[in-house]
């Protein structure tokens, strides 16, 4: 196998596909998120509650390829318990992991590793619209998650 | 021509893919590669005796009409059209039917009844259709599958009983690769007054097309499935039809007569043509004519039929594989799925080793949604495909298996 594979592909990623802890369905929840790829037909809906602009807990549920069930999975731990000011920097952070046109180097990002493996993204640039797949969806749509969070 | 060295006619081939592989290239149903013979006519027509066709009576203006109306006989001749001026050139399938079902039903004379279509059909032969039925209040019903993944021809006896306007058809189901009973549905079709269209586009790379034996008033197919250029096609149609069809476009070319106050417009095929032709991609789709014929339809079908079957054979023995369709006659394509191992993963492993396949809906969403699938991966095969195609990909695969499963 080769390294650009590995790189990928690395254990963190297909660890995270597989993980099933954000998965299912929530009782009942204040906001549902889809998170959608036209042209390759991967899909999600999150279904989150957010309480006192803070996101108490996710839930994920549909189906797409281990990149984007990871990433998926990543960003259902990384936001939980988040302010609105923490989904915001973490959402920027995420996608600058992943932008192969960034400045800096992903290790300079962040130290977490669960994030930098996403960074192999940047060699795949075909790939990069399932690692930001829900992640794009979530920085759409915060302005209904919290609604009274100023982004300046 | 040999097809066992046909490869070494498709240039792309002679080089390694950026993982340093030689490229095996099993994605034909989506665009076939390209042989020398039509590179070279674009670049010699280029280099040669390139103008603008139509009117100009100077050279090279004389030669470049003269061969794209030597290439409109040669397409004539190529699907069995009575005459020439039944062959419009557009810029593919999907252009093709997009100026059809605009012009057809270009006003609500058909309000009420329906058009009917399948559910196997790529989104080019759906969308359009749809769209012409909600503007002029038509009703679009669907063909039923059965589970073999051939169309349900019982359902659709039935389906004709009410009004139909036109019934629009894949001769060949880009992801089943269902071959259908065309010119069974379109003589159903007939038999209760309704205009028929095929979508050829896979059929024309695979068994050539003869409008006669298929019975239809319509047909499309793109040059670039067929080893052509990309942006040219055909739309053949019936040439009583196509002449009281409104144009497809207006502008330069397609008039008879302009006044400030209105315009009369010419017979087909310029009727439909309006602009400057895409001459070259005209050109280069002679050409790729030219080569399918000389290495002969019952040469490229028995080839590509062979490596169909022997891919069936050994992804049957595969564990958790599944393929879709288990339909007798099948084109020269496979899509399948594998539990716990998503499309898209399975194409970026292969892309690793040269192998390209395609991974998703395959622009056919309701089939997936019958199928209950998100998404599959195909593998089709053109012409410069091989034996050692198919064991590279089985070989891959099964590493696949062994990486993520």
């Amino acid at each position: 196998m080769n390294d650009r594979l590995k790189s990928l592909y690395q254990t963190v990623i297909l660890t995270k596909a597989k993980d099933k802890k954000f998965v299912g369905q929530l009782e009942s929840y204040t906001h549902s998120i889809t998170a959608y790829n036209p042209l390759c037909g991967d899909k999600y809906e999150l279904q989150i509650i957010v309480e006192d602009d803070v996101v108490k807990s996710l839930k994920y549920n549909g189906s797409g390829c281990s990149i984007s069930k990871a990433s998926t999975t990543v960003l259902c731990e990384k936001l939980e318990g988040c302010n609105a000011q923490q989904v915001l920097s973490g959402i920027a952070e995420f996608m600058e992991i992943v932008d192969s046109d960034a400045s800096r180097n992903a290790e300079e990002i962040t130290k977490n590793e669960e994030l930098l493996a996403f960074a192999a993204a940047r060699e795949f640039p075909e790939r990069k619209s399932c690692a930001d797949l829900s992640w794009k969806e979530l920085q759409k749509q915060f302005n209904q998650l919290f609604p009274y969070h100023s982004k300046e | 021509m040999n097809i066992k060295s046909i490869k070494s006619e498709f240039p792309i081939f002679r080089q390694k893919t950026p993982a340093g592989t030689d490229l095996i290239y099993l994605d034909s149903a989506s665009s076939t590669q390209k042989p020398q013979s039509v590179i070279d006519s674009i670049t010699e027509f280029y280099s040669s005796h390139y103008a603008n066709t139509g009117r100009a009576s100077y050279w090279p203006a004389t030669e470049s009409t003269r061969q794209v109306e030597q290439v409109r006989k040669n397409v004539q001749q190529f699907i069995g059209a009575k005459s020439e001026t039944e062959v419009v050139f557009t810029s593919g399938t999907t252009d093709s039917i997009n100026k059809l079902a605009n012009s057809i039903f270009n006003s609500d004379l058909w309000k009420g009844r329906q058009i009917i279509v399948s559910e196997m059909e790529h989104h080019a032969n759906l969308v359009p259709w749809q769209i012409e039925a909600e503007r002029h209040g038509l009703n679009l019903v669907a063909i039923p599958l059965l589970d073999s993944g051939e169309l349900d021809l019982v359902a659709y006896k039935e389906l004709l009983e009410k009004p139909t306007a036109l019934v629009a058809i894949t001769a060949i189901s880009n992801v089943l690769g269902t071959i259908n009973d065309v010119n069974k549905i379109c003589r159903l079709a007939k038999a209760v007054g309704a205009i028929t269209f095929v979508d050829a586009a896979q059929l024309a790379p695979y068994a050539g097309v003869n409008v006669e034996y298929l019975c239809c008033d319509f047909l499309s197919f793109s040059g670039h499935k067929l080893y052509g250029p990309t942006g040219i096609g055909v739309l053949y149609g019936k040439q009583d039809l196509l002449n009281q069809l409104p144009p497809f476009a207006f502008g330069g070319g397609m008039i008879t007569e302009v006044d400030i106050e209105g315009s009369s417009f010419r017979d087909s095929p310029f009727r439909h043509e309006a602009g400057t032709l895409n001459i070259a991609g005209i050109i280069g789709l002679g050409a790729a004519i030219d080569f399918v014929e000389e290495v002969g339809f019952e040469t490229i079908q028995s080839h590509e039929d062979e490596l169909t079957i022997d891919l069936l054979n050994r992804l049957a023995d595969i564990e958790g594989l599944k393929i879709l369709g288990e339909q007798d006659r099948r084109g020269p394509l496979i899509s399948f799925t594998i539990d716990g191992l998503h499309p898209h993963d399975l194409s970026t492993y292969l892309n690793e080793s040269g192998i390209c396949v395609r991974a998703g809906h395959h622009c056919a969403q309701p089939l997936m949604k019958k199928y209950q699938i998100p998404a599959s991966t195909r593998v089709s095969f053109g012409v410069y495909n091989d034996m050692n195609d198919v064991e590279q990909f089985i070989k891959a695969l099964k590493g696949a298996y062994e990486f993520f499963l």
